[in-house]
């Protein structure tokens, strides 16, 4: 993956990040030596089951983990050119929201209940784009367009609302619009659409497509839905306990997937045409091992199918053509 | 089909009035608008439709857990809605309902075993001795294991508890089980794994389920047959193949347009969206939002009718 000429293409370079947790149980490694790059207007998905770090992953970029029991214990993140870990509080505020901007998962605990969802928007607006509106009324008629454009009916009446007065799904349309009317430069999305209606989903996917192609947006898609994942990304993370286990791109990873887990990832899900009377879902066995207590060696050991004796040494990151990725000993 | 039916719904209608707030001037919401519905002995009837067309409602006045403004239910052979209490009682036991929200409809200060044991202690079905002998039965048969059983809710992952509620469902034999969204909060590697239980449970039990979904993918592998609702009314009822491979409503191609998939990549999918279609008092509901209208469609609304044989639309266009 490396570039002829970083400092165009590239956007953003995650390199050995280690995000630890300290419990008094021990330390958890949430984060476990994940290295990522993304390249404007590309889109890169994470994907994984609940509780192998995506979304600490996500909010490392930010430095949102909260600190104390987490903190960033080694690695790099180089936002174009910038080191964010090495950033003062004040310079991190100009970049976040800013440049960067995040679409949280739980739409319902994300917004201030007691302000109007125009005067948040508009709030946001304000802070970033002061070039485009100078004033609070101006910021809530760009509030209203973006509402409009996450298709909200009758948006300007809607911006008077509070977020008690929406449904789960407006709401989270609420949060895209705001995430996206600072036009960042990196979008980074943890499970935007998980709870949305598949129409109002294809508007929202559509809406970040459209994004991506004015402004050159890159996205991260943090999600389980592999659906999105082929219909929308460049590349794919699949991130496992803390660590990547494969990388590729999209369409090698659908064609063709390398690690164990990857494969029963692709497996649970039912293609169209299968039916429960002619073909048995393969589910992958057990749930993700709590982060304090990791196996030995591979994580994926007590759920693998394919292991062998060499599993119980971590396996290297082996690197195959194509730019692709995989830390398993059966490719090595 | 020849054999009888377990649940027969004949012109079901609930209506809401709004009388505050959002939709001041609206007035009344249908629900349900007049829907027929029959669901056989071991069958997995698949429902799905968006947000807001009536699923929910519908879930819960097969339930009798509200009362229909008019319409039929007729549970294997009884009116349930005529039934005394007594009969209600005996109704209520044999169906049951899964929620989506596995974190939620467990008490978190109730143990394991407690829960599940809760609806035979209600409805009297054993001896004590013998209802904590099926618990444990019950535990095994879902996949938890017996040592769990002094455990609370919050010990469990969130599969785990789906495992829980399916148990709970389970205990008091239902004929009748109303998954509302079971899946859609869990990881796809543990959505599998309760659809291979659900499917398990539905062949060894005879079960029927009402699966009540908006993951397309999981309906069309689960279910025998498939609803699709829009706006308190049933617009196309077909086998699930048959939905899939060949659908008739726009509004059910404009849904299985949405779902994301690999073969889709960059394709721009045009759907209108749902809030900006307003319900008319004539013509077809799904007049506004569709895209090969023609006049009928804004003068008078479409009925259900077979358009091939088991296969029911409600469109005016040509099959």
């Amino acid at each position: 993956m490396a570039n002829a000429n970083p400092e165009n293409k590239n956007l953003l370079t995650i390199k050995d990040l280690h995000t630890h947790f300290f419990t008094h149980e021990g330390i958890v490694k949430a984060v476990d030596g994940v290295s990522l790059e993304i390249d404007k207007g590309k889109t890169l998905s994470i994907v994984g089951e609940s509780g192998c770090g995506k979304t600490m992953l996500s909010l490392s970029i930010l430095r949102l983990i909260p600190e104390p029991p987490g903190r960033i214990v080694g690695g790099e993140i180089i936002f174009d050119g910038i080191d964010i870990l090495k950033l003062s509080k004040k310079e991190l505020r100009s970049i976040r929201g800013n440049r960067i901007s995040m679409i949280f998962q739980e739409p319902m605990t994300s917004l201030n209940p007691v302000f109007t969802i125009g005067s948040q928007i508009a709030e946001a607006i304000l802070l970033h784009q002061k070039s485009r509106a100078s004033n609070k009324k101006q910021a809530l008629q760009i509030a209203a367009k973006m509402l409009d454009l996450v298709g909200i009916a009758r948006p300007e009446k809607r911006i008077h609302e509070y977020p008690h007065q929406m449904s789960g799904g407006m709401r989270q349309r609420v949060m895209i619009a705001m995430a996206l009317s600072c036009r960042p430069d990196l979008l980074i999305a943890d499970e935007p659409t998980t709870a949305l209606d598949v129409t109002t989903q294809a508007q929202v996917l559509d809406l970040i497509q459209g994004l991506k192609d004015e402004l050159n947006t890159s996205v991260i898609f943090v999600t389980h839905d592999l659906g999105i994942v082929g219909q929308t990304c460049d590349d794919v993370a699949v991130m496992y306990a803390g660590k990547v286990v494969e990388f590729a791109a999209a369409k090698d990873i659908f064609d063709n997937p390398l690690h164990p887990y990857t494969k029963g990832l692709m497996n649970s899900v039912p293609e169209p045409g299968d039916s429960a009377k002619n073909k048995r879902l393969t589910a992958i066995p057990g749930t993700v091992p709590g982060l304090k207590d990791m196996p030995q060696g591979c994580r994926f050991i007590t759920r693998c199918n394919a292991k062998f004796d060499k599993c119980e040494e971590m396996p290297p990151e082996t690197t195959l053509g194509n730019g692709r990725k995989v830390m398993c000993w059966w490719y090595v | 089909m020849i054999t009888e039916q377990l649940l027969s719904i004949k012109h079901l209608k609930k209506s809401y009035e709004i009388s505050s707030g959002l939709f001041r001037s609206s007035g009344i919401v249908n629900a349900v608008d007049g829907v027929d519905l029959d669901i056989f002995p071991n069958e997995t009837l698949g429902l799905v439709g968006e947000s807001g067309c009536g699923k929910s409602t519908l879930s819960r006045l097969i339930l009798l857990l509200e009362k229909p403004d008019s319409g039929e239910i007729i549970f294997s052979g009884h009116d349930a809605l005529k039934a005394s209490t007594q009969e209600l009682k005996a109704l209520r036991r044999s169906m049951q309902i899964i929620f989506q929200d596995p974190f939620g409809s467990l008490n978190p200060r109730q143990k394991v075993l407690s829960i599940i044991e809760e609806p035979m202690r209600i409805h009297k079905t054993d001896t004590k001795e013998n209802i904590r002998k099926r618990a444990y039965s019950l535990m095994d048969m879902v996949g938890l294991s017996i040592q769990m059983a002094t455990r609370y809710p919050h010990e469990f992952s969130g599969g785990q508890r789906q495992r829980i509620c399916i148990a709970r469902a389970l205990a008091i034999n239902p004929r009748l089980i109303i998954c509302d969204e079971p899946v859609s909060s869990l990881d796809v590697s543990i959505q599998a794994q309760i659809l291979n239980l659900l499917t398990d449970l539905k062949n060894e039990l005879g079960l029927s389920y009402l699966f009540i979904s908006h993951d397309l993918s999981v309906v069309g592998y689960l279910s025998d047959r498939v609803v699709v609702m829009y706006r308190g009314r049933f617009v196309e009822i077909a086998a699930a193949k048959d939905i899939f491979s060949s659908p008739l409503h726009p509004y059910t191609k404009c849904l299985l347009d949405a779902v994301p998939t690999l073969k889709n990549k960059g394709k721009k999918i045009e759907v209108k969206p749902a809030d900006t279609a307003h319900g008319m008092d004539y013509g077809c509901d799904f007049f506004a939002r569709c895209s090969v209208s023609t006049d009928p469609c804004s003068q008078s609304k479409p009925v259900l009718e077979e358009k091939r044989p088991g296969h029911l639309a409600a469109c005016f266009n040509k099959a």
